[in-house]
């Protein structure tokens, strides 16, 4: 049986509105995730779907509820202490790639490697660029490429770390039919290879059908947890 | 699955051994240096302007420690106002001492060939005067000329301004002299004394034959002394000190001149150094929105680098770096600036200073610059910097995603030392705990007034403006209003430079209002003074026959004061000294009439008046005389009037409006007790023609050469010149903040950049044509000069009128005419900056910006 990598309990996020009212943008969600499977959050806008993302990844803390990311407490550790854990065993993609923009592609695949002071990443980062294609283009700066180019280099950033868990969020969201088809069929291919746990938010009902299991969401609650396929280690 | 919370270690990092943050900031500073233009600018201008200043200050400390003897010209100086005592004489003989001698006086010369008179300081040198330094004259040898009698010297302005030379003749008094040559410097005497009194030197034996020297005449007698060491002259001033209280007669040591002059500079320095501390204050307000807005643009980096594991003060420190080093550069940048124009500086000083300041570097200013600049660059900066520690990774979904406030420790110290640094560098700038706190505070309220007055405009503004205005007007103004376009900031930063060069306008205007003789058609603008009893009916008669009127015809009796409230004056000063000694020991020039002039009214008491019955004096005092001397109505003084005592009482005090209507007095008696006394006269009268002016000088020197007398038309000329110079220095200096106003405009404008060029593209996707765009944008920033002008305008009057009526004391009067000027000039110098720096926003095409954009 496959680890728990991520464990959501009771999860709920307010927001207080500017007239002091308060929203509540997530409500009561608990599920957890195993080690090496795929998932998609799926719902309509304003559901809840990043607010649940930025919280499995830590980028925020929930109002109530607790999340465990490969074991830790997310709630009980501060700032930093979450910025390190990301660094050790999470990648990130986004729909507008976040990309520095001062930095050529190669260095910004550089950065996760070498915020652990690892030494010798070079080569790494070159072979992974040379994978999703980029040989070429690595010291172009994002200015420099197109938007599925610069996909890709956030992809190579994503993976570089060898991360347990890989948040996409809505990868495709900014890319044209072609490039969107080109950076998921190798978001998934690169995923297989490293094994990697994927959660991803996206809109796109063939996009989600390709993960493994699918998360409904809608005004703030999961509303539907289920299994696309048989075996999602297949 | 075991849950677990681990107390995660990781290996500690400081600036010093993250090689990541070093690399990063490199990294992302090496395209982003153009961001920071603003930052370094306002830095450069700032530390600029206080490098120069204190280089100034500097080099003369140093010159005046270098030049101590020269100011003086010898060791020890004895002044008097009556012949030398013998007592003088005795001791300096038997102190075997060198010595030479001057006497002063003020006379009028009358330069033969050219039919000019003026009045003058006729100067009679005897010795080997000076001791130390040089007399300079042109030709060398015209100093040893003046000796023989019948030769004169004179300051080289005056021969300039009366187009005389080697060979002209002048007479002074009874006597004619031949010009033996001009002085360019002499101990002792800066350039503006040569301006304001030019001098006409001459054999101290030959002033006496002049017959100049009368009852009256107010002669200044010098001895200069040379001793043989610093012991020696230490023992002699013991000596002289008893002698000197004795006769009632002042000495001047080397190191009270200096003191002296270096209280004057002081003063000066403080008051230029005002102007560097306002550059140097809106440096900091230019560093600090510069790094704000520079913060703001790097979020979402921020934010990612925050998703992929850099920790908060990892990522600030990126920036912290960038600015630091920045900030090097900037300091060193403009303390070279600063020693630039520090070598620019005595060329305009150069009227102010009693010597010529050696241009040497000062490596004190420009290593106190560069470590102020690294001060401000760390201070200014950290505030909006620590706020990168604070960027929450969730930015990176959504952008418009704010925490709540969060409290830190950091912020607040930062916050307290942002508050105590302009007290700090103002009191460590004036040297004085007190005026740098003024200093401090004025600014303060100068910015808070600014800011005041800019949040009332712009609220009005925006309120009352019509709604019906074509479409460019009211997109320009509504473009003021754009979040972050920090307009308020602008106004105040532009305003502050235009508010400070306004006010000395008011002020200048508002003094020389003061002196302006011209508007009253009743007021005297001619005095002759010196005038013998024998000669007063002459005079008159003179008057009378070029049809001048006489204004006043008063008589001036000298006298000090012997006792005070039945207490000697000696007794009263070996006191705890309340009343001022120079109050207790000057002489009084005192007059005696019936009556109030147009200039007096009385505030208290009674007029002047003699009661026959007790035979009892009653006097009255000027107010503001009555505090220094500490008394009140009825009190006793004793007079000694030329050596006879006179009792009196003070009747009454006067108000009076010193400059309406000279001469005007400090105490007024009545006829009867001074009637007899030793006087001579002072007659005024109003003369509007200068060649009946000149006319009436000519025959006035001839037939009275003794009488002297006083063009206020001259004086209000000087003054202006005055005015004029020294308000020139000032905008000079005010242009730092001028410009540090205009670069924190600059720096705004192209810090705004990216949102104009979406507006632009927007704009021209929705039809806007390129004039259409232009136009906007030089509306924009021509509104930005209008409201930052009307800012600085509005407050300058009023500041203008408080500083008139309650520190100069003088009728507020503006030239409105200029002040239009100032407000032109600021409107299109802000528009001249804000179009050159949107140019390229401008004519970018929509797609190149939608690409950049992307």
């Amino acid at each position: 049986m496959p680890d728990i990598v991520l464990q959501a309990n009771q999860l709920t996020k307010t927001y207080t509105s500017a007239d002091k009212k308060k929203l509540t943008v997530l409500d009561e969600v608990s599920f957890d995730v195993l080690q090496g499977t795929t998932l998609s959050i799926i719902g309509p806008s304003g559901s809840g779907k990043t607010t649940l993302l930025g919280l499995c990844a830590g980028l925020d803390v929930p109002t109530s509820g607790s999340i465990s990311l490969m074991g830790f407490q997310l709630n009980a550790m501060n700032e930093d202490d979450r910025a390190y854990l990301r660094n050790q065993y999470v990648g990130f993609v986004f729909q507008n790639f976040q990309l520095l923009s001062t930095l050529t592609a190669l260095e910004n695949v550089l950065v996760p490697l070498e915020l652990r002071g690892e030494k010798n990443i070079l080569t790494k980062a070159k072979d992974l660029l040379g994978r999703v294609g980029l040989s070429e283009r690595m010291n172009h700066y994002p200015s420099q490429l197109s938007g599925g180019e610069q996909q890709r280099v956030a992809m190579a950033r994503a993976f570089i770390s060898s991360p347990q868990i890989l948040f996409a969020d809505e990868p495709t969201g900014n890319l044209d039919e072609e490039n969107a088809n080109q950076v998921i069929n190798l978001l998934f291919e690169m995923n297989r290879q490293e094994k990697t746990t994927l959660i991803m938010v996206t809109h796109n009902l063939e996009l989600a059908g390709k993960t493994d299991r699918l998360l409904q969401m809608k005004g703030g609650r999961l509303i539907q947890d289920s299994t696309t396929r048989a075996n999602p280690h297949d | 699955m075991i849950e677990y919370v681990i107390k995660i270690k990781k290996r500690a990092r400081t600036i010093f051994n993250d090689r990541w943050v070093w690399k990063m900031a490199w990294r992302d500073g090496r395209h982003n240096l153009s961001r920071l233009f603003l930052f370094m600018a306002s830095l450069i201008t700032g530390i600029a302007a206080v490098v120069a200043i204190s280089s100034l200050n500097y080099s003369f400390q140093n010159e005046l420690n270098r030049n101590a003897k020269e100011l003086l010209g010898a060791d020890l100086v004895i002044n008097s106002n009556k012949k030398i005592d013998s007592a003088w004489y005795e001791l300096f003989t038997k102190e075997k001492v060198a010595l030479a001698q001057d006497a002063e006086m003020p006379s009028m010369v009358f330069f033969v060939r050219t039919n000019d008179s003026r009045l003058v300081k006729v100067t009679g040198l005897q010795g080997p005067f000076p001791f130390y330094g040089e007399m300079v004259t042109h030709p060398s040898e015209a100093y040893h000329k003046i000796q023989n009698g019948n030769f004169a010297l004179l300051d080289e302005p005056l021969a300039q301004q009366f187009g005389v030379g080697i060979g002209d003749s002048l007479k002074l008094g009874e006597k004619l002299f031949r010009i033996a040559g001009t002085v360019s410097k002499i101990p002792g005497r800066g350039g503006l004394s040569a301006t304001l009194a030019p001098a006409v030197y001459v054999s101290l034996s030959s002033l006496d034959s002049t017959g100049l020297i009368q009852y009256g005449s107010r002669v200044e007698y010098s001895i200069y002394v040379k001793t043989k060491s610093e012991t020696e002259t230490k023992r002699l001033i013991e000596l002289v000190k008893p002698i000197a209280k004795k006769l009632g007669d002042r000495y001047e040591t080397v190191e009270r001149r200096k003191e002296g002059m270096g209280r004057s500079f002081k003063s000066i320095y403080q008051f230029f150094s005002l102007l560097a501390f306002v550059s140097l204050i809106l440096g900091c307000i230019g560093v600090a929105s510069s790094v704000h807005i520079y913060v703001r643009e790097k979020r979402e980096e921020v934010a990612m680098l925050r998703c992929v594991g850099s920790s908060g003060w990892q990522a600030f420190t990126i920036y912290f770096i960038q600015v630091f080093v920045l900030g090097v550069v900037g300091s060193i940048l403009g303390a070279l600036a600063g020693t630039s124009v520090y070598r620019l500086l005595p060329v305009l000083f150069k009227d102010y200073l009693p010597f010529q300041v050696e241009l040497l570097i000062s490596w004190r200013a420009i290593s106190e610059g560069v470590l102020l600049g690294l001060i401000v660059s760390v201070l200014f900066t950290f505030l909006p910097l620590v706020s990168i520690r604070f960027v929450p990774p969730l930015t990176v979904l959504r952008t418009d995603f704010l925490p709540g406030k969060i409290f830190s420790k950091t912020r607040l110290i930062i916050i307290c030392l942002i508050v105590v640094f302009p007290f700090g560098i103002a009191t460590y700038q004036t040297k004085n705990l007190i005026t740098g706190t003024l200093f401090a505070f004025g600014i303060g309220c100068a910015l808070g007034g600014l800011i005041l007055v800019a949040m009332g405009l712009l609220w009005f503004i925006r309120k009352s403006f019509p709604s019906r205005a074509s479409f460019v007007f009211r997109h320009a103004l509504s473009n003021l209003f754009r979040p972050n376009n920090q307009t308020r900031m602008l106004m105040v930063a532009i305003g502050l430079g235009a508010f400070i060069i306004s006010v000395l306008n008011i002020i200048q205007y508002s003094l020389l209002g003061q002196v302006e003789f011209e508007g009253n058609q009743n007021q005297s603008n001619t005095i002759l003074f010196d005038i013998q009893p024998s000669q007063r009916d002459g005079v008159v008669k003179l008057m009378t026959d070029t049809k001048l009127p006489l204004k006043q015809l008063v008589p001036i009796v000298t006298c000090r004061i012997h006792e005070l409230k039945g207490r000697t004056v000696e007794e009263i000063l070996k006191d705890t000294a309340k009343v001022r000694e120079w109050a207790l020991t000057r002489e009084y020039r005192v007059t005696y009439r019936e009556g109030l002039t147009v200039s007096e009214t009385l505030v208290k008491g009674e007029e002047h008046h003699f009661k026959k019955a007790r035979d009892s004096v009653f006097v009255t005092i000027s107010e503001g005389m009555d505090e220094n001397l500490k008394v009140k109505v009825g009190d006793s003084f004793v007079f000694d009037v030329q050596g006879i005592l006179v009792k009196a009482f003070i009747g009454g005090i006067r108000k009076v409006e010193w400059p309406k209507d000279p001469p005007n007095f400090i105490f007024v008696f009545p006829k009867e007790a001074l009637a007899s006394a030793p006087q001579i006269w002072v007659a005024t009268t109003r003369i509007d023609n200068p060649q009946t002016a000149t006319r009436f000088q000519q025959r006035l020197v001839q037939n009275f050469p003794n009488v002297s007398l006083i063009d206020l038309r001259l004086i209000l000329q000087t003054v202006n010149e005055l005015l004029g110079k020294i308000s020139w220095v000032i905008r000079f200096l005010a242009l730092f903040s001028i410009v540090t106003g205009l670069i924190v405009l600059a720096g705004a404008v192209i810090n705004s950049k990216f949102v104009r060029m979406k507006e632009n593209v927007l704009l021209r996707t929705l039809g806007a044509r390129t004039n259409q765009i232009v136009k906007i944008t030089l509306i924009e920033y021509g509104y930005l000069g209008i409201f930052s002008s009307l800012t600085a305008m509005i407050l300058s009057l009023g500041g203008g009128w408080l500083l008139t009526n309650f520190y100069f004391e003088v009728k507020f009067a503006a030239n409105f005419y200029e002040l239009v000027l100032i407000c032109l000039s600021v409107i299109l110098l802000t528009v001249f900056i804000g179009w050159f720096n949107s140019r390229r926003v401008i004519n970018t095409s929509p797609l190149q910006a939608l690409r950049k954009e992307s």
